[in-house]
């Protein structure tokens, strides 16, 4: 649920980018805080390894600019995919607004993005988020690198309807925007005082 | 997190306040458990209190976990012992933190003390039911319009350079 505050005049949506160990979750971010201008973002925290792999989490906030008064404030994290960091990845779903779920789609990595998914979702349900009308973008990442899964088979072997999906190749930017924009979309759109 | 803390801000603030005076702390914030700053007194020019709200939400909920692995509900305090500057951080109620940053360790003691009063009035701030706001001020957000605007926000800002739209849905 969305951070009002009616004193400062300030409402701050959280995203989350979720999905399995090395799917580009923080490829996603880096692209992003790249691409807006100075004006926009704040600065990027990346807590990694030093393989780089996301150990806690990576995080920065955006200012959009007022509407009505109101400061709008996207702030975006990542969670660490590896199967091990259970308890960060709880934390950082807590009061998201929105999730874009980061997929592997080299072939063979179907079951690991399944796995992923399902934690999620778990997550989600501790959290009492209503995992049904809740906003989530479904980015099939690394579409570059062949052999692939194909579009949809994530939806098919998990049950789900009307979940947006887009191909990207987040080291390269593509679809990376769009991704951005799709969930923040839907955020807005379900956004209740 | 919706904050209805319009009636409880200014006692809130009112406390941190004194807890930079009573214990001559730099600064002392409330952080909710989502990682937003709530409330802040005093100040650091080169404190990034948007990034340190995140990460303290990060440290306290990975510290609940080395708890439970030691067989504790969850560990009320963390201390940060640095050079020149410490950081006390407490919980305040179930959805928030208060972080004091100082300079003078000799004056922990009090730090600690002083942090466990002010925790407690806030508390009690945070539980208390949100103040009925007057319909014109709710009004204030008119909410299609608040959407219609952010939404060209969102298409401006976040603006995609490559025209073609890849959005499946099944």
């Amino acid at each position: 649920m969305a951070y009002i505050s009616f004193e400062d005049k300030q409402i701050v949506f959280k995203l989350v980018y979720f999905g399995p160990g090395m799917s580009g979750k923080t490829t996603n971010l880096h692209w992003i805080h790249a691409q807006l201008s100075e004006k926009y973002r704040g600065d990027l925290l990346v807590l990694d390894t030093e393989r780089e792999r996301t150990l806690f989490f990576d995080f920065f906030p955006v200012s959009l600019g007022k509407v009505e008064n109101y400061a709008i404030k996207f702030h975006l994290y990542t969670i660490p995919g590896q199967i091990h960091y259970e308890a960060s990845r709880r934390l950082i779903l807590e009061g998201a607004d929105g999730v874009v779920f980061v997929a592997d789609s080299r072939a063979g990595h179907l079951e690991r993005n399944i796995q992923s998914y399902r934690m999620m979702i778990d997550n989600m349900v501790d959290h009492r988020i209503p995992v049904d009308s809740f906003p989530i973008v479904l980015q099939y990442n690394k579409r570059d690198l062949e052999p692939l899964i194909e579009l949809g088979s994530i939806e098919r072997e998990l049950g789900l309807t009307g979940i947006p999906s887009i191909e990207a190749i987040a080291s390269e930017g593509r679809g990376v925007m769009q991704t951005l924009r799709l969930v923040s979309t839907e955020v807005i759109q379900k956004f209740r005082m | 997190m919706r904050n209805d803390l319009s009636g409880q801000s200014s006692g809130i603030h009112r406390e941190l306040s004194e807890l930079i005076v009573s214990t001559g702390a730099l600064i002392s914030l409330l952080i909710s458990r989502e990682g937003v700053c709530l409330s802040q007194a005093g100040g650091l020019a080169s404190l990034n209190t948007t990034a340190l709200a995140a990460l303290v939400a990060g440290m306290f909920a990975a510290t609940k976990e080395v708890a439970a692995i030691v067989g504790e509900n969850q560990f009320s305090i963390l201390l940060q012992q640095g050079e020149k500057r410490h950081i006390h951080i407490s919980l305040v109620g179930k959805r928030a933190m208060m972080v004091v940053v100082f300079e003078d360790y000799t004056r922990i003691g009090k730090v600690r003390i002083e942090a466990k009063r002010a925790g407690e009035v806030i508390s009690r701030l945070l539980d208390a039911p949100p103040v009925e706001r007057a319909p014109d001020e709710e009004g204030d957000i008119y909410l299609p319009r608040f959407k219609e605007y952010a939404l060209n926000l969102v298409d401006r800002i976040f603006r995609v350079d490559e025209e073609e739209d890849g959005v499946h849905q099944l």
